[in-house]
C-alpha cells in the first residue's frame, strides 16, 4: 500500500529528527574525542614543554627565533674568520658558505621571506610578534636537510674549539645550536608511547591494583547485595524505613563518602581504626592509611559500604519480578526454603544478578574519585589504579601523549571486559536491557 | 514466620542499618563537636564538654563553600534540563517510532553508558581549553548532558512505553499531528517518569568528580566534591570543617531521595543497572 508506505518513510523522518540532537552531542562530545585520545597517544605533547605543546604533522620554524638568531651566527662566524689565519680561515670561511646556503634554502621560499620581513619589520619596531606569526611550515625534506648541514656546521666548529682556533668557541657554537632550535620537529611517535609503558612496571602494578580492587570489591557487593536483597525481600515492619537506608548511600558523591571513610580511618582520631585496633585487628591504628597491603584493604571496604546496598537495591527489584505463584507451587511440591531458593529464586534471579554484576564490575574497573581522595594512589602507588595513574600523568607530569595511551589503555580493558561478559552472558541479556 | 527468626531477621537488619548510617551519624557529631575535641582523648567520646555551630560557620566563611555549592546546584540544573529535553524526544522516537538503525542507536547508547570517561578526558580538556571554556559552567554541562543521555533516554523509553498506545491513535483519529501527540497527549503523561530522570540526572552530575577536577580548576568555579577534596592542607585535615561540609551537602540530597525515593527506586531499577 503506497500510503501506508508514505507514512512510514514520514514517521522514520520524524524519528531521525527527534535523536538527531542526541546523536550530535554524543558523537561529539564521546565518541570523537574518544578516536582523537588514541589518535594524540601517538603524539609526544607535554603542556609543560612550548615545543612540544600542540600536535605538529610535520617541521616547521619560529621564524621569531630565526629572525634574531641566525644573523648572530652569521656575524660571529665572519668576525671569527677575521681574527683567524691558516687552516682555520679556511675552515670558517667554508663554514660562512654553507650557512649562506642553509639562509637562503630557506630564504628561498617566498612565503618564508615574507613572513621574515614581517617579523622584522615587527621586531625592529620592538612591537611583539603575535603567536599566529611565529611558526610556518617547512617542508620536512628540506628541513631534515638544512638541519643536517647545521650540525654539520657545528662538528666543524667543536673541531676548531678543540684546536683552540676561535676567539669566543662557546659563543659561536652555542648560537649554532639556538639556531638549531628554531626548528620543531613533528612529535609524532608512533606507538613508542604503547612501547614503553608495557616495558615499564607502573603500568602492570596499577592494573594488577585495579584488578585486585574489582575482584574483592565487586564479589564482597554482589554477595553482601544478594543478602540484603533476601532480608529485605520478606516482609517485616519498617521496610520502607530500611529501603530508605540504603538510598543514604548511594546519595552521597563518591569524594565526598571517601573523605568521610579517610576520618573514620585517620591513624589518630578514626573511630574505625580505633575499633579495629582494639578487636585485635590491626597492630597499629596508622596502618588503615598507610602500610602497603592494609590500604588497598581499606579502600574496597569504602567501596562496599558505598555500592553494596545499591546492588542490594537493584537485586530486590529482580526478586519481586518473580511470581509468588512458584514459590506456591515449589512449596506444593514439597520443597523446603532452601530448595525454594535453589530451584526458583536462583535461575530466576539469574540475568538482573549477571547484569549487575556486568555494570558493577566495568564501574570498579575505572575507579577514580574514591582512590584519589582517599589515598591518593599511595602509599609508594600501592593504591594506584590504572585511571589514577592515567590522571596523573596528564595532570601532574603534564604528560598528554603518554595520558592519552594509559586512558586508551583503560578503554581497551573495558571493552574485552564488556566483551567477555556479553559473550558469556549471551548477547540476549544484553539487548534487553538496551531496549 | 516463628518467633525466633523473626527476631534474627530484625537483629540483622538492625546491624545492616547501623553500618549503613554510622559513618553519617559519626560524621554528624564531628561536625558539631568543638574543635578541640575532635583530638585527643575525646576524640572517641560521644559526650563532650562543648557542642558547637562553629565548624558550619566556618566552612561558609573561611571556604567559598557558599560558592561550591552554587556551581554545583547551577551545573546540575542546566545539565538536567539540556538532557532531559534531549531525551525526551529521542526516548519518544524509540519508545514509538519505526526508524531504520534504532538497535544501532541503541548499542551506541549502551556502549557510552560503559565508555570510561578518563578516555576522552585528553581531548575535551585540550578542546574546552583551546576555547576558552575551562573554568566556564559550559566547560562541566558539555559533557556531562552527553553522559547523562544513555541513561536519560533508557528510563524515560520504559516510560513511554508503558502509556497505552490506544491513546496515541485515539488522538491520531482525532487528526493530531505526530509532534502534537508527542507535546500534548503524552508528555504530560510521563512527567512523573520525566521528574525521577530529573532527580537522577541531577544527583549524578552532582556527584561528578573528574571533568570537575580537571576543567575547572579555579577555585570560583570548582563544584562541591573537588571543593571538599580540596579542603585538606598538605600535611592536616580540618576534620571539624570537613564533616560540618559533608553533611551541608549529604542533607539536601539524601532529603530528596527521601523524598522521593519510591520514584528513584522505581526509575533506578526499571532501566538499566547504572550508578
Amino acid at each position: 500500500m503506497p500510503l501506508k508506505k508514505k507514512s512510514k518513510w514520514k514517521e522514520g523522518r520524524a524519528a531521525y529528527a527527534m535523536i538527531l540532537p542526541a546523536v550530535l552531542i554524543i558523537a561529539a562530545v564521546a565518541l570523537w574525542p574518544l578516536l582523537r585520545s588514541f589518535w594524540i597517544s601517538l603524539f609526544d605533547l607535554r603542556l609543560g614543554d612550548p615545543t612540544r605543546n600542540a600536535i605538529h604533522y610535520s617541521y616547521s620554524m619560529n621564524v621569531e627565533q630565526y629572525a634574531d638568531r641566525f644573523p648572530g651566527l652569521l656575524r660571529a662566524v665572519k668576525r671569527e674568520a677575521g681574527n683567524a689565519g691558516g687552516g682555520a680561515l679556511s675552515v670558517l670561511s667554508a663554514v660562512e658558505k654553507k650557512l649562506d646556503e642553509v639562509g637562503g634554502g630557506l630564504e628561498d621560499d617566498r612565503a618564508f621571506q615574507e613572513r621574515l620581513t614581517k617579523v622584522n619589520g615587527l621586531l625592529d619596531a620592538f612591537s611583539p610578534v603575535p603567536q599566529e606569526l611565529r611558526f610556518i611550515p617547512v617542508d620536512n625534506a628540506k628541513a631534515e636537510r638544512l638541519k643536517a648541514e647545521l650540525q654539520e656546521i657545528r662538528k666543524e666548529l667543536a673541531g676548531l674549539k678543540a684546536a683552540g682556533s676561535l676567539e669566543r668557541p662557546d659563543e659561536v657554537i652555542g648560537l649554532t645550536n639556538a639556531v638549531l632550535d628554531t626548528f620543531q620537529a613533528p612529535n609524532f611517535v608512533g606507538l613508542s608511547h604503547y612501547k614503553d609503558l608495557m616495558s615499564g612496571r607502573r603500568l602492570w602494578e596499577s592494573l594488577g591494583n585495579t584488578m585486585l580492587f574489582t575482584v574483592f570489591a565487586v564479589a564482597l557487593e554482589m554477595l553482601l547485595g544478594l543478602l540484603i536483597a533476601l532480608l529485605m525481600n520478606r516482609t517485616f515492619r519498617g521496610r520502607g524505613l530500611v529501603r530508605a537506608a540504603v538510598l543514604i548511600p548511594w546519595a552521597t558523591p563518591t569524594a565526598v563518602s571517601a573523605m568521610i571513610w579517610h576520618y573514620l580511618y585517620d591513624g589518630q582520631n578514626g573511630i574505625v581504626a580505633k575499633l579495629l585496633y582494639e578487636a585485635g585487628l590491626i597492630s597499629d591504628m596508622g596502618t588503615l592509611l598507610s602500610s602497603g597491603s592494609r590500604v588497598m584493604g581499606s579502600v574496597i571496604m569504602a567501596d562496599v559500604w558505598k555500592t553494596a546496598p545499591f546492588v542490594a537495591l537493584l537485586l530486590l527489584a529482580g526478586l519481586q519480578n518473580i511470581p509468588a505463584s512458584l514459590y506456591e507451587a515449589a512449596w506444593v511440591d514439597g520443597g523446603g526454603r532452601w530448595k525454594q531458593f535453589l530451584h526458583v529464586t536462583v535461575p530466576l534471579l539469574k540475568p538482573a544478578f549477571f547484569v549487575a554484576l556486568m555494570f558493577r564490575t566495568l564501574d570498579a574497573f575505572r575507579v577514580f574519585d574514591l582512590i584519589y581522595v582517599l589515598t591518593g594512589g599511595g602509599p609508594a602507588n600501592s593504591t594506584e589504579s590504572i585511571s589514577i595513574y592515567a590522571y596523573k600523568t596528564m595532570f601532574s607530569e603534564l604528560d598528554f601523549g603518554k595520558g592519552s595511551a594509559l586512558s586508551v589503555i583503560v578503554f581497551v580493558c573495558v571493552l574485552l571486559i564488556s566483551m567477555v561478559y556479553v559473550k558469556w552472558l549471551g548477547a540476549d541479556v544484553v539487548g534487553r536491557r538496551a531496549s | 514466620m516463628n518467633q525466633k527468626t523473626g527476631l534474627l531477621l530484625y537483629i540483622a537488619i538492625a546491624a545492616f542499618i547501623g553500618i549503613v548510617i554510622f559513618p553519617f551519624l559519626w560524621i554528624l557529631l564531628a561536625s558539631l563537636k568543638a574543635p578541640l575535641y575532635l583530638y585527643g582523648e575525646y576524640a572517641f567520646s560521644i559526650k563532650v564538654p562543648e557542642y558547637t555551630l562553629q565548624n558550619y560557620i566556618s566552612v561558609f566563611t573561611n571556604h567559598p563553600f557558599g560558592r561550591y555549592l552554587l556551581n554545583s546546584f547551577t551545573v546540575g540544573v542546566l545539565t538536567m534540563f539540556l538532557s532531559i529535553s534531549i531525551a525526551a524526544f529521542a526516548s519518544y522516537a524509540v519508545a514509538r517510532l519505526y526508524f531504520f538503525g534504532k538497535t544501532f542507536f541503541l548499542g551506541i547508547l549502551l556502549a557510552v553508558s560503559m565508555l570510561p570517561q578518563i578516555a576522552t578526558l585528553s581531548p575535551l580538556f585540550l578542546f574546552m581549553q583551546s576555547i576558552g571554556l575551562r573554568n566556564t559552567y559550559a566547560g562541566l554541562v558539555i559533557p556531562y548532558t552527553t553522559y547523562a543521555l544513555p541513561i536519560a533516554i533508557w528510563y524515560m523509553t520504559t516510560f513511554f512505553k508503558q502509556i497505552p498506545v490506544e491513546l496515541e491513535e485515539a488522538a491520531k483519529v482525532d487528526g493530531a499531528s505526530l509532534l502534537g501527540i508527542f507535546g500534548r497527549v503524552l508528555l504530560p503523561l510521563v512527567s512523573p517518569g520525566l521528574f525521577t530522570t530529573a532527580i537522577i540526572v541531577f544527583v549524578d552530575a552532582w556527584h561528578e568528580f573528574l571533568f570537575a577536577l580537571t576543567i575547572n580548576t579555579k577555585q570560583s568555579m570548582m563544584t562541591v566534591p573537588v571543593g571538599i577534596a580540596m579542603f585538606q592542607g598538605e600535611f592536616t585535615f580540618p576534620w571539624g570543617e570537613i564533616s560540618a561540609a559533608t553533611v551541608t551537602v549529604t542533607v539536601p540530597v539524601v532529603l530528596l531521595v527521601l523524598l522521593f525515593q519510591r520514584r528513584i527506586i522505581a526509575g533506578l531499577t526499571s532501566g538499566a543497572v547504572k550508578q
